[in-house]
């Protein structure tokens, strides 16, 4: 007869989060009159899909106001943690309403 | 990007990302991560890389904008509560079996078995460092966790390691969490992978290989501290395939690179780690992610000058797209690594040259035309937008002077800022004329050096632990 094989109580590999679940701001019903800031990563052709949102967000509330990706320049290189470490204070500076953030490819 | 995202909606800003088809999984998994899950998504079908002006317009046309307007105009997601077990407490009790079949159940393994993380094993290797089991090294992104000593314990334990080597765990554990270091690039699609260097008396205290085969698996420092780092990566920082870790092809880890510190001092030539700061035979470890790694087969020279010539063509040969982190996304974070053979290092240093002397004479010597730079930048990769050669950056201050010395597009250019952006290692068969050139990733897993911190009782714990 064998013997009993060994038991092993053993302990979770990962960690505790150090943030909690949030849920996302609330939304303007409309984008009419509205501010929305574009900010890129200077990748994957967003110089070609900014323009392409730009045009079709004007058709559908012609009174956009769109702060360029440039003003807040690219959010994906030397000066990312600089860039995202002001982005709150720079959002509030601009009176910017909502943010499209490309690309992830 | 959805950290950009994340950054405005605890502004109060409502955002939303534009991410590629493929991207979505991963940007499920990093949102969550981020503890933002109900991100908003705009979805570019397939890749915008591969579609045509027309397919681009209509894609983003007939389905991005509208989830645009979608994500910024529709209701707020919910958001759930998050519950993950303690880890102060047994998470499951089983046969050895049973344990490696919910490790790996969980996406808690590597594939591999793993040595079951008991609270007796855990203890041992606590014993090796005189930090609290709880203290905590930094936050590991992008999972947002607590890298703390009893979760490198506990990995650890799960790759096969020996308890005296939980110091250089934990120095390396530090290094993941440095914000220098980029950690949360970890599973970009070029799946680059770690190589971890290991210099002073611990190399030979536990046994390291650092002569022939020193980059296979095989001994057993070398290789578990190796495995150690994709086990805390997956475990600790969240990397899993189909989830954050969006390497394309990827690669299996790399065990660790002990240097062959008796060469080194028989040449007077400072190790890694000391070019990276650290004092004079401290034992230390540096980490950088390398997106490819290719053997300079049967260096022939009995000098450094003949000898460099082919050491330089293999630094410019094995660059490509990499260069956007010499010039274009991050300028001057480009750091390759040539791993020499002794005997070659040997012939370098015996014609007189410092280390220094020979990273001054790759500098020179690794350099390609700036036509071709401009296409792995601009041309074939579209990395860099706007076509614009390297003369206009360097005019625009984009670019140090000497990417822009002229138009010609056949003037040679450098591949890295300066010099000392050339890493040298030395390890290897001590009498093999081979050597290894390491592409690197940028800052995207940015050169790292920790200094390992030994308890106080070091010697007698280790020999404690031999006699074990």
């Amino acid at each position: 007869m064998s013997a009993s094989p060994e038991i092993h109580a053993v302990y979770w590999p990962r960690g505790r989060k150090t943030v909690s679940f949030a849920p996302t701001s609330p939304r303007p019903g409309s984008l009419e009159g509205k501010t929305v800031a574009f900010l890129w990563d200077y990748l994957f052709r967003g110089d070609e899909i900014f323009p392409m949102i730009q045009q079709g967000l004007a058709e559908r509330f012609p009174g956009i106001n769109v702060i360029g990706y440039d003003t807040f320049g690219s959010t994906h290189g030397e000066d990312e943690h600089a860039i995202l470490a002001g982005l709150p204070d720079r959002l509030r500076e601009l009176k910017v309403d909502a943010v499209i953030s490309g690309m992830g490819c | 990007m959805l950290r950009v995202s994340a950054v405005a909606e605890r502004a109060g800003v409502p955002a939303v990302s534009l991410v590629s088809e493929g991207f979505v999984g991963q940007a499920r998994n990093t949102a969550a991560g981020i503890g933002m899950p109900g991100l908003a998504l705009a979805v570019v079908p397939s890749h915008p890389d591969v579609q045509s002006d027309a397919e681009l317009a209509a894609n983003v046309a007939n389905t991005t904008l509208g989830m645009v307007v979608d994500g910024l105009t529709g209701a707020v997601a919910e958001v759930g509560a998050l519950s993950e077990p303690d880890p102060d407490a047994p998470v499951f009790e089983g046969t050895y079996d049973e344990v490696n079949r919910f490790f790996t159940e969980n996406l808690w393994s590597d594939g591999l078995p793993i040595v079951p993380p008991t609270r007796e094993r855990i203890e041992a290797f606590l014993a090796f460092t005189d930090r609290p089991a709880d203290a905590v090294l930094g936050n590991a992104l992008p999972d947002n966790r607590a890298a703390t000593v009893w979760s490198v314990a506990v990995n650890g334990v799960m790759a096969g390691c020996r308890p005296e080597y939980m110091p250089i765990l934990v120095a390396l554990a530090e290094a993941m969490v440095d914000p220098a270091y980029g950690n949360e690039h970890s599973g970009n699609t070029p799946g680059a992978e770690t190589q971890i260097v290991l210099n002073g008396p611990l190399i030979k205290q536990l046994g390291f290989n650092y002569e022939q085969g020193a980059l296979r698996d095989g001994v057993q420092a070398n290789t578990s501290i190796g495995r150690f780092w994709r086990l805390y990566l997956r475990n600790v920082a969240g990397f899993l395939l189909h989830q954050n870790d969006k390497g394309t092809f990827g690669g299996t880890w790399r065990v660790v690179l002990a240097e062959n510190e008796d060469v080194l001092a028989e040449m007077k030539w400072p190790t890694v780690a000391v070019d990276a700061g650290a004092p004079e035979g401290a034992n230390a470890v540096s980490v950088a992610r390398y997106t490819g790694a290719h053997v300079v087969v049967s260096v022939f020279g009995r000098t450094a000058e003949e000898c460099v010539p082919y050491l330089a063509d293999a630094l410019v040969k094995y660059t490509g797209w990499e260069l956007i982190f010499t010039v274009g996304m991050a300028n001057g974070t480009y750091r390759p690594m040539l791993v020499l053979s002794p005997i070659i290092a040997k012939t370098i240093a015996a014609s007189g040259w410092t280390k220094a002397m020979l990273q001054q004479a790759l500098f020179e010597q690794a350099r390609m035309p700036a036509r071709l730079f401009e296409q792995y930048i601009s041309g074939w990769t579209n990395l860099v937008p706007g076509r614009r050669s390297l003369f206009d950056l360097a005019r625009l201050g984009k670019a140090p002077k000497m990417f822009g010395a002229s138009r010609d597009p056949e003037r040679l250019v450098p591949i890295v800022f300066e010099p000392a952006h050339i890493t040298i290692a030395v390890a290897g068969d001590p009498l093999r004329t081979n050597c290894y050139c390491l592409t690197h990733n940028g800052m995207l897993g940015f050169p790292t050096t920790k200094l390992v911190a030994l308890p106080d009782d070091w010697r007698a714990k280790l020999d404690a632990a031999r006699d074990a």
